[in-house]
């Protein structure tokens, strides 16, 4: 086992029937945190199942802290901590009693339990709340709650499926740095399955892409962002000459109407830019950086190519939608 | 900012920072105290690790257990619902009933009521599998109580996630639910059966000769009273594990514990074929206890081997059920 990766798998492939829920996933996670992004039915359950060992996997292999997931799931199971999606607490229970008992299923001594329980509780922000029934909590109180359940024993991997579904921006503010604090202060890892791609980029070095159970995409997200810093600019007149004289001076230019892009490959781009413009006689009304978000990733993942992504080029070879300015007719030209 | 503000935090940084801050006194004062809490802020979200070790497997089974079995007596455990701890105290009061008119019998003197009430072959195979009252209005509302939410909350609640998430084994998970049920179910059936026989020791003055006599049948009386709970048992959780609700493993297992044994009292009165108590859980049980204790047989033109034969294979069945629905049960989603 590479100690360097907290998750690794090896043409993982997981059937029901005829059904191939995972196909060939060869993974590699490495600690810190990480997003598991993915549309309904890519398979992220299917794995979250496959990397706590509790379905066997039809071929592969895969290992989770060094453990492998076909014969060490009880190991594994004590060594994550899982936070489920939906509700996974006793309403009749109250919160503090919900959380010990948590971690007596874990194996905890049951004082243990309870000194773990309040200082965990304390740490998701449930405070004096904890002595109430959880059938009176509000959905956010429920989502600390449940991650208190998954951190209780402290476990170096905590899964966290959906962590922020259903909160208010304050809940959710809170939820997202209490991750984030448990990864760079706890030093923990977080595996994040969520669709809220601004929460993932925000907690989240790296991601992991799934579509129809095949791995679509996986590393830092900085590193898939990077490739495609572009300029983008908006033209006023002349944009047919100067998308020429771009392209002549070996500029990667992308066009649609007036709206252009043309990837950054060094620093004097923007120099050259305006240079060509003026040598063209072209106005440039707007000039800026464009980076993509994550959510444009996922997005060009899904709807250009599914899977099997090469590099981001890939994933942005589309045009996507421009912004259109009204020029004025005299400058309509490009 | 607050520094003469009652209600501010204690901390002594500021008199510190007075005496010996290393400022150079041009900051802006504000400054310098930025780092403080705000008024009457006290939480500081800090993660704490934890360096315990977690305890083996029977420490597991042991907190679901206890989770079970506490909660019928204490505030902290599993929320048994206030009529169903009602019902079991009433029930177990009404079992006590033989006891109290044996020590009542002893206390007075009286043969006849001693004759009556007193331990007999009878009467020990009267308080486990006696029809009236005890399996008609106490032992299986009981169970019908117990097991209606013991599978199937988890399922609506969420709350299997909570135990698959552990390294629990889904055999742990069922075999720890079934003997939670089973211990409250003996705690009221065979603790009443065992003070029962005690009091007969103790009000009558028995010897040894008396119970070197009498414990075969006693055991025997066990022994039938233990396959009534387990058959009981048995059925309702397979009941429970195939519904997500309360109601209906409850009601459905009444339904079919007194539809069955009417439909054959039924069958037998209009055709006078007896044949068909084969499919009631109750006079199998009753015909193997009769045996077992040697009362007269209900049934005395089929062997008892049938009725245990019924019982096997309708426990099989309901445990089949039971363990294919517990291993069909969700952890990511349910």
């Amino acid at each position: 086992m590479n100690s360097e990766f907290v998750i690794q798998t090896q043409d993982l492939s997981k059937a029901y029937g005829t059904h191939v829920a995972l196909e060939k996933l060869n993974i590699q996670i490495p600690y810190g945190a990480t997003g598991l992004l993915g549309q309904n039915g890519a398979g992220k359950s299917t794995f979250l199942k496959t990397i706590l060992g509790l379905i066997q996997i039809s071929s592969g292999e895969g290992q989770v802290l060094g453990y492998d997931v076909r014969t060490q799931g009880e190991l594994i199971r004590s060594h994550v901590g899982y936070m489920p999606e939906y509700d996974a607490l006793n309403p009749g229970m109250d919160g503090i009693h919900q959380v010990k008992y948590s971690g007596e299923l874990l194996g905890m001594n049951p004082i243990v339990a309870m000194q773990r329980a309040h200082e965990t509780l304390q740490f998701v922000g449930i405070g004096e709340q904890r002595y109430r029934e959880i059938e009176s909590y509000s959905t956010g109180m429920k989502q600390a709650t449940k991650l208190a359940c998954a951190i209780i024993h402290d476990p170096k991997l905590v899964i966290a499926d959906e962590p922020s579904n259903g909160l208010d921006a304050y809940s959710r503010e809170f939820m997202v740095n209490t991750l984030r604090l448990m990864v760079k202060e706890g030093e923990r890892s977080v595996m994040m399955a969520s669709h809220l791609m601004e929460d993932v980029e925000r907690v989240c070095d790296n991601i992991v892409l799934l579509h129809k159970g095949k791995l679509a995409a996986q590393g830092k997200i900085e590193d898939l962002k990077a490739i495609d810093k572009e300029i983008e600019i908006h033209v006023w007149g002349k944009a047919t000459q100067l998308e020429e004289r771009l392209l002549s001076d070996g500029f990667k230019v992308r066009r649609e109407g007036r709206v252009m892009r043309i990837t950054q490959d060094s620093d004097s781009i923007a120099t050259e830019i305006l240079q060509a413009a003026a040598d063209v006689g072209s106005q440039i009304r707007r000039l800026h950086e464009y980076e993509a978000s994550l959510e444009d990733l996922f997005v060009a993942i899904m709807e250009n190519l599914g899977y099997n992504v090469k590099s981001s080029d890939d994933l942005l070879g589309n045009p996507i939608a421009a912004r259109r300015v009204d020029a004025p007719e005299e400058l309509k030209e490009g | 900012m607050a520094r003469d503000d009652a209600r501010a935090p204690v901390t002594g940084k500021t008199r510190l920072q007075a005496a010996w801050g290393s400022n150079t006194g041009d900051e802006v004062e504000d400054i310098g105290m930025a780092a403080l809490p705000k008024t009457g802020e006290i939480f500081n979200q800090d993660y704490k690790p934890w360096t315990g070790t977690l305890n083996p497997r029977w420490m597991r089974n042991w907190a679901i257990l206890r989770h079970h079995l506490f909660g019928v007596f204490r505030k902290g455990y599993r929320p048994w619902g206030m009529p169903t701890r009602i019902f079991l105290v009433i029930v177990f009061i009404a079992s006590l009933t033989d006891a109290a008119l044996t020590l009542l019998s002893g206390i007075l003197g009286s043969p006849e009521l001693h004759q009556l009430w007193g331990v007999n072959r009878n009467n020990l195979y009267g308080h486990n599998l006696g029809f009236f009252p005890r399996n008609i209005l106490y032992y299986p509302i009981v169970t019908a109580l117990l097991v209606g939410g013991v599978i199937s909350e988890d399922r609506h609640h969420g709350t299997s996630a909570l135990y698959f998430s552990r390294p629990i084994s889904r055999f742990d998970y069922t075999a720890m639910k079934f003997i939670s049920v089973a211990l409250i179910q003996s705690l009221i059936i065979l603790g009443s059966y065992i003070l029962f026989y005690f009091s007969e020791i103790i009000a009558m003055g028995r010897g040894w000769a008396w119970i070197v006599d009498t414990f075969p049948i006693f055991v025997a009386g066990l022994i039938a009273g233990i396959l009534l709970i387990f058959t009981y048992t048995s059925l309702g959780l397979a009941m429970s594990s195939i519904s997500r609700g309360r109601f209906f493993p409850g009601i459905g297992l009444l339904a079919f514990l007194f539809g069955s044994k009417t439909i054959a009292a039924i069958i037998s009165g209009l055709f006078e074929r007896d044949i068909l108590y084969l499919l009631s859980p109750y006079d199998c049980l009753a015909h193997v206890g009769q045996a077992l204790v040697g009362t007269q047989l209900s049934y005395t033109q089929y062997s008892w081997t049938w009725s245990l034969v019924s019982l096997v294979l309708m426990n099989g069945a309901a445990l089949y059920v039971l363990a294919s629905r517990v291993s069909s049960m969700e952890v990511t989603r349910e």
